[in-house]
């Protein structure tokens, strides 16, 4: 494993693999689950989790400098000490900020904090190509130049490794409180959700199907048999927090229950697989809002475990299968994701499953006609495919 | 400029209509210049295509004919992007002004991009949405504009710029291919590319729709009016605020000279004249939410020597203090002939000595500079109002216009915060970017427009395409109206 120390040996590390014609995985800690496709052929694994650091933290103006690797836990404890979130939701708390950033996945609390890509102010990369370059900066708006860590941000360790973020903090919100409350079953439940998760200061909303509940831990409600929990955190001024949790009570009975049960949901799609010998097939649809109702339906109807994340449009479905009944059981879930997903006109991603589910297939399905122009890109910041190679779209 | 070859204008006929194409010098005057007056580019023609197809048909002309091409929507840049360089034909998306659709329950519009911002806003406002980006040129404007330039404006400092707002669009490339990026459901999988056409002043292709966020109206609003002493105590004002963990909407000083101007003029607004500078802090959200973050700003301000706080009673006195802001751009006509509204970001903690360092840089040119500006942003516009046919005042103008970027950079800051590079900043980036850095926006732009015919000469450091882009070579120089 190679883990340089320090930008300029990042740099000098990714210039001799390319000329020695080699490639390597790009790993921050290495928790994140495996992801996107499974590379092509690679000669090393190359570890940001020697760049680590706090070099700036700017209470004043609310942004941070920080080395890629540093865990994004140590970043929140810091910034909480000085009143500030980390306005980002990985799926693991020992997630690398390089590595939340390269995957860019929604987490529950993206609702509130908004998209990854939002909270980038400012990215030092090295390319694949070898340059130290760098783009953005450190104040909250900026339009000098073109927006490269748009591209970066969601890479999956393809184009760049990232050495180097300045990143957006917010104010702690006065309040949070999080409240479950038992929704009927029926496909309508999606459209309930909607709306509680467009409730002011809502911060996360997740609908969980009812079989999934007991994986969540103590301290909430019994969702009714065939029904769903909702789970929605406010994170506001106190106001706010105690209009919207009125509301919630009204319409579903909500009642506030343990802080951590919006971390329990996160861990829910994160936990790695108990058992040795069944598979978890977990998928990401997107939908439109609207068609949130009609993507859930196809999901459930072929017995897909289902956690709704409605404000987002998103769907998080996880199916079970043996080992032992290999490839076709994933074709046929994957059939399935791509059904719900073009009921709900958005896209379907196999987010991470073990290696035989991902063999010989591309986790993100079909390209989209722009794959054209992302080949163009890699080929131009990536020429020899150092980084990552074949684990994006269409094999990049 | 040679006059264009008829063949391209028959090009250009065939491709959007014998009525779409203008050629002759009178009607090509119009087109020299954008917002920013003393950079200027004369087109060989201008087209306006009224669908993408016909775009896509007109940039297919440009490339047979072997001439460039510049996007163009209402023209109101300020940095010079809309004007053609190098005899490239301008193609204007005026006519491509239908709002496609407005889902209520998505909360998404599609629209094309000669839509202007504020209309969009209008035709949301029934569903109680808005599109939130908001610049002071919003009843002008165009969408494609804005996704280009990617736009904001006071709201900017709660809801984020445009690129915040674009979920996809449709582009035409150079090379006459239309490509769809981006998805309304979000998270197509795939590098963000909608995230790298926001903000790429036209060099990647005319984009010929655009599907955008649309934000709920806040069930409430309050708008603040501080009067400070001085620009730098309205300044100090705003670090407190945001070091209090407050977000408001909107955080906006108008300084001692504006205040002036906009008194003089028919924006009036009944602002004090004694002030030195004012600060309109507007806060919006649930209504439970803003008695108490009213009273937080208004104390803040105090503590940072506001001589007086004036909440506004009803929608018409909001109006009244928005009307010192949106106005000032208009009132400024008073001083001079001529505008120049610098745009330039600093870390909002260091406003206070930045503006000071900016107001002696004005001074020390003999300069009538005045500043309003996006205080909650860090995002600065001091405008320095001025006469382009007196030489040695546009020499001094061009020469602490410098002089700021530089101090902005200095400062740990940034020469453009929402008005682009285009033709006027290009040889301040080195500034900010090393060689490799600018290198790997020349790869991304090479992405997109291999050959680089789409609004080329603008962004890039480069040598000055021809004497008429100088603009120290231009004073009121006429052209004949012949036809
Ligand atoms: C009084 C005044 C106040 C202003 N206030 C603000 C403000 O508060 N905030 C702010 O951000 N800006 C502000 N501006 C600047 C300007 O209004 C914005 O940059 C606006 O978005 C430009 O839109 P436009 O339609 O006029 O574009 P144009 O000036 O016509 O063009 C701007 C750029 O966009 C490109 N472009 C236009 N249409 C397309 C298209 N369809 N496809 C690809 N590229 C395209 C052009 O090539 C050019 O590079 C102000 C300007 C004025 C005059």
């Amino acid at each position: 494993m190679l883990a340089p120390t320090g930008p300029e040996a990042l740099a000098e590390v990714v210039r001799e693999l390319g000329a020695r014609g080699e490639a390597a995985l790009v790993r921050g800690a290495g928790t994140e689950l495996p992801q996107g496709n499974l590379p092509r052929s690679v000669a090393a694994v190359l570890s940001t989790k020697a760049l680590t650091g706090i070099d700036v933290l700017d209470a004043d103006e609310g942004v941070a400098h920080v080395a890629a690797g540093t865990p994004v836990a140590a970043l929140r404890e810091q910034a909480r000490s000085e009143g500030l979130e980390v306005p980002l939701d990985p799926p693991s708390p020992a997630s690398t900020l390089g590595g939340a950033l390269a995957a860019a996945a929604l987490g529950p609390r993206s609702l509130g904090f908004g998209r990854v890509r939002e909270q980038v102010l400012g990215l030092e990369v090295v390319l694949g190509s070898g340059e130290r370059t760098r783009c953005g900066g450190r104040v909250v708006k900026n339009v000098t130049g073109y927006d490269l860590a748009k591209l970066y941000v969601g890479s999956l360790g393809t184009l760049c490794v990232i050495e180097h973020v300045w990143l957006r903090l917010r104010p702690l919100p006065e309040e949070t409180r999080v409240v479950a409350a038992r929704v009927s079953g029926g496909e309508e439940a999606p459209a309930a959700a909607l709306a509680a998760a467009r409730l002011a200061g809502v911060r996360a909303a997740a609908l969980i199907d009812s079989s999934l509940t007991a994986e969540l831990g103590g301290g909430l409600p019994e969702p009714s048999r065939d029904g769903h929990l909702l789970i929605v955190e406010m994170a506001s001024d106190a106001p706010v927090v105690a209009q919207s949790a009125a509301a919630l009570a009204r319409r579903h009975g909500g009642v506030t229950v343990p802080a951590g049960a919006i971390d329990a949901v996160a861990a829910l799609e994160g936990a790695a697989d108990d058992a040795r010998h069944r598979a978890a097939l977990r998928f990401r649809v997107t939908a439109r809002p609207s068609r949130l109702v009609a993507a859930y339906a196809v999901l459930r109807a072929a017995g897909a475990l289902v956690v709704t994340h409605p404000g987002l449009g998103l769907l998080c479905a996880r199916f079970t299968c043996a080992v032992d009944e290999g490839a076709k059981h994933v074709d046929d879930a994957f059939a399935t994701a791509q059904a719900a997903a073009r009921a709900g006109e958005g896209s379907a991603v196999l987010a991470a499953a073990p290696d035989f589910a991902r063999a010989g297939r591309d986790v993100f399905g079909t390209p989209p006609a722009s794959v054209a122009l992302m080949r163009r890109l890699a080929a131009e910041l990536d020429p020899k495919s150092v980084l990552n190679p074949g684990v994006f779209v269409g094999g990049i | 400029m040679q006059p264009a070859s008829s063949r391209l204008i028959d090009a250009l006929r065939a491709a959007a209509g014998a009525d779409a194409v203008l050629w002759r010098a009178g009607e090509l005057f119009v087109y020299e210049c954008d917002a920013l007056t003393h950079h200027t580019g004369r087109p060989a023609a201008v087209v306006l295509p009224r669908t993408a197809d016909e775009v896509a048909a007109c940039v297919a002309a440009c490339a047979r004919e072997g001439v460039p091409f510049v996007p163009r929507g209402a023209g109101t840049g300020l940095s010079g992007g809309a004007i053609a360089f190098g005899g490239a034909v301008v193609i204007e998306c005026a006519r491509m002004n239908r709002i496609l659709e407005i889902d209520p329950v998505d909360r998404v519009a599609v629209v094309q991009p000669g839509v202007v911002n504020a209309d969009l806003s209008r035709a949301a406002a029934p569903f109680d949405l808005h599109f939130a980006p908001d610049p002071s040129s919003q009843q002008a404007c165009t969408l494609g504009g804005n996704v280009a330039e990617n736009s904001g404006g006071p709201h900017t400092l709660e809801y984020g710029s445009t690129t915040a707002h674009v979920l996809a669009v449709e582009l035409v490339l150079a090379s006459g291919e239309r490509v769809r990026l981006g998805s309304r459901a979000g998270g197509e999988p795939g590098y963000d590319l909608t995230g790298a056409v926001v903000g790429s002043e036209g060099t990647f292709g005319v984009v010929t729709e655009v599907t955008v966020r649309l934000t709920p109206v806040p069930e409430a609003v309050e708008t603040l009016l501080a009067i400070f002493p001085d620009v730098v105590s309205a300044c100090h004002g705003v670090g407190a605020v945001i070091r209090a963990g407050l977000v408001p909407a909107a955080l906006e000083i108008v300084d001692r000279r504006t205040i002036a101007a906009v008194e003089a003029s028919v924006y009036a607004a009944g602002l004090p004249l004694d002030a030195g500078a004012v600060l309109i802090a507007e806060l919006d959200g649930p209504a439970v939410a803003l008695p108490r973050q009213v009273e937080r700003v208004r104390t803040l301000c105090g503590a940072n020597g506001a001589t007086r706080v004036e909440v506004a009673r009803d929608a018409a006195e909001r109006q009244r203090f928005w009307r010192a802001r949106k106005g000032a751009f208009g009132a400024m006509g008073r001083l001079a002939p001529d505008l120049y509204v610098h745009d330039a970001v600093v870390p909002r903690s260091k406003l206070p000595e930045v503006l000071e360092a900016v107001c002696a840089i004005g001074d020390r040119h003999g300069l009538t500079l005045s500043n309003v500006f996006h205080a909650g942003d860090g995002n600065l516009h001091p405008n320095i109002s001025f006469d382009r046919r007196d030489e040695d005042e546009l020499r001094r103008v061009l020469a602490a216009g410098s002089e700021i970027l530089e101090l902005c950079v200095r400062a740990g800051g940034v020469i453009s915060g929402e008005h682009g590079i285009g033709a006027e900043k290009q040889d301040f980036m080195p500034l900010l970017f090393t060689p490799d850095d600018l290198d790997a926006m020349r790869r991304l732009r090479a992405v997109f427009d291999p050959e680089r015919r789409s609004n080329p000469g603008k962004i890039f450091p480069t040598t000055r395409f021809c004497v008429e882009s100088n603009p120290k070579a231009r004073g009121y120089e006429r052209v004949s109206f012949d036809p």
